[in-house]
């Protein structure tokens, strides 16, 4: 296929198709709605079905019934509709399904805005859902990027028998940018002798998330953490960006913003600063030990994220001891230009910032 | 600017008013703008009107300062309402439309969902006021063939009440465009033209590519070239000094 010049969420569209994905059900919202449209023209070219739902609620779990069925499934949504479909989120960790979700972040908390934020940090890495489980969370930061991770994606799903997270914010969605979709990107789905397609000649196949006697749900919790321990050992993903030498300030940033630090970082590299970025791709698993490794060479942290301070915590937990770290944020919407970051990397290292305390800024202010 | 803009590309659509539609993405706003603001050099009463009603995260909202700059009235949502996703149309776009004088550009949104809109006007953009130009660009999906062209094509018409009446080649990949691009586009655009009706219009490219196109057609290219500059920046890409001189000028350096 020829490079296209294809938007965000059209790109995720064809990416799952491309994967060969036939399966996708959703309920319309912005700043996402260009994946559904998209797909209510191009399923029927492939002989797949795009079901539009009720509600958030019905078509997350009408994925937990199609990846029960053994059919690759995935969907995509925004903010608060992730929300909605946090409870069978949880059901299908537990059921150890392999669901690709797509969240095109707006900004919140409640209906919030339609405008790009990435303030569900919290909720896609630290759960959402109720109970002992993680997702899997993959953080583009162009639209071929979304393509590849959504490729990815579905490999990984499948691979863990887990719900995967594309977690983009509304810019990755909703911008326009040249894309190749790569020649091979079907990979063979793995056996799933586990799915409800008929018995044949085997036993019943039973897919739930209840357990009621105390040691067959401890099983299941213990197998779902050993795959989340597999997971932080093989499936950290980041890249560094001028991160691997000594560093005045260490920029941490993910998705557009991390775009926009570069840009920062180019044009203070021309001058003789010392700056780099390290920029998570999977957010979980974080990647821990490459912030903890670079911060090491940083005499300064600034993590710069659309929301109040979500991934800071984080890079706090990784960094070492003695490393200030600061924070700069923007929200609702609002897209710092490339300056207020150099502005802000510069008030770091003139000694005009004041980095986060333990227990974040008030505690510096008073 | 390095090529200045032929007066061929608005003498080829003389109507009092011209509406500009395409599939999502085609570029449509770009197009609108450059238009408009190569309009103005040349026209003392000229109005755009932003009837995007479908998505308001890239529209010629974000051009608004140029083209008030260079004298345009340009009638958009203000205030609140701006970054709403509300299906908003103005008093303002009716008052526009049934008057008798001056230049009248609309900016439409995206495939029939977008140009339903325009069936509300009826009259107004009927008989030989008005033309309605398609945008195409050859490397966007289900634009990329004249089958898919003729097929959007039929939607925006049926949405519209309207007919296509003129094709603008915008054929681009963004700063990874070629020149074969545009030549490309511009013959899936002579081909949509043998089937529909509606003639091709003008081949609208940024400055450097425009440049280069009309080089490879020896200098005499078949359909005047309306050049453009990039108006829809995203937010890393900044027009503004980086750097120390940044530093000096907030005081920090």
């Amino acid at each position: 296929m020829a490079k296209k010049l294809m938007k965000g969420n059209e790109a995720i569209g064809e990416a799952a198709v491309q994967a060969g994905c036939r399966h996708y059900f959703a309920y319309p919202i912005t700043p996402q709605t260009e994946v559904a449209e998209y797909l209510v023209r191009r399923m029927p070219e492939v002989d797949g079905v795009f079901l539009q739902a009720e509600s958030e609620v019905a078509a997350s779990n009408m994925l937990f019934g199609a990846s029960a069925a053994g059919v690759r499934t995935f969907t995509s949504s925004s903010s608060p509709g992730i929300s909605l479909m946090a409870e069978s989120i949880s059901y299908i960790a537990g059921a150890q399904l392999p669901v690709v979700y797509v969240n095109i972040m707006r900004g919140g908390p409640g209906l919030g805005g339609i405008l790009p934020a990435q303030s569900d940090y919290f909720q896609a890495t630290k759960g959402g859902g109720h109970g002992d489980y993680h997702l899997l969370v993959l953080a583009p930061s162009t639209v071929q990027e979304a393509v590849d991770h959504v490729i990815l994606a579905f490999e990984l799903a499948e691979k863990y028998r887990n719900p995967v997270m594309v977690l983009g914010d509304g810019m990755i969605g909703q911008m326009m940018e040249p894309v190749q979709f790569p020649a091979e990107a079907v990979t063979e789905p793995p056996d799933r002798p586990w799915a409800t397609v008929g018995m044949k000649n085997r036993p019943q196949n039973l897919i739930r998330s209840l357990f009621l006697n105390a040691d067959e749900l401890e099983a299941n919790n213990l197998e779902l953490r050993a795959k989340y321990d597999l997971m932080e050992r093989d499936e950290v993903r980041f890249e560094f960006y001028h991160a691997d030498e000594e560093m005045d300030v260490m920029v941490v940033a993910y998705g557009t913003m991390a775009r926009i630090a570069k840009t920062a970082i180019d044009a203070l590299r021309a001058d003789g600063v010392k700056v780099g970025l390290v920029r998570p791709i999977s957010l979980y698993p974080f990647p821990k030990r490459a912030v903890r490794e670079a911060a090491g060479r940083a005499k300064a942290v600034l993590v710069v994220e659309l929301s109040t301070g979500q991934m800071v915590e984080d890079v706090e937990w990784a960094a070492p001891e003695g490393v200030p770290i600061h924070f700069f944020g923007k929200v609702g919407g609002n897209i710092p230009p490339p300056e207020d970051i150099s502005e802000e990397i510069s008030k770091v290292l003139g000694g005009k910032a004041t980095p986060r305390g333990l227990y974040g800024r008030v505690e510096e202010a008073s | 600017m390095v090529l200045s803009v032929p007066n061929t590309v608005f003498e080829s659509v003389p109507t009092r008013v011209i509406v500009f539609t395409g599939n999502y993405g085609s570029g449509k706003t770009e197009v609108s703008v450059n238009f408009t603001l190569g309009l103005a050099a040349l026209e003392s009463e000229l109005s755009i009107v932003d009837l995007d009603v479908v998505n308001p995260y890239f529209r010629c909202r974000e051009a608004i300062e140029p083209m008030e700059a260079a004298g345009v009235e340009v009638i958009v949502p203000r205030g609140e309402t701006f970054a709403s996703e509300l299906p908003i149309i103005l008093p303002e776009v009716k008052g526009a439309m049934t008057r008798d004088t001056g230049r009248l550009v609309l900016d439409v949104g995206g495939d029939d969902v977008g140009a339903r809109v325009l069936s509300s006007f009826g009259p107004a953009l009927r008989g030989d006021q008005a033309e309605l130009l398609m945008v195409l660009n050859a490397r966007r999906p289900f634009t990329d063939t004249v089958d898919g062209a003729l097929r959007i094509i039929r939607e925006i018409e049926n949405a519209s009440r309207l007919k296509v009446t003129g094709l603008v080649c915008n054929t681009h990949l963004m700063e990874e465009t070629r020149v074969e691009m545009i030549q490309e586009g511009v013959e899936l655009a002579e081909a949509v033209s043998a089937e529909t009706g509606a003639t091709v219009r003008f081949v609208a490219a940024m400055d450097d590519m425009a440049a280069g196109y009309i080089e490879a057609v020896g200098g005499s290219p078949p359909y005047p070239v309306l050049p453009m500059v990039r108006r829809m920046l995203p937010p890393w890409i900044s027009p503004l000094r980086q750097g120390r001189d940044r530093f000096r000028q907030i005081g920090l350096d």
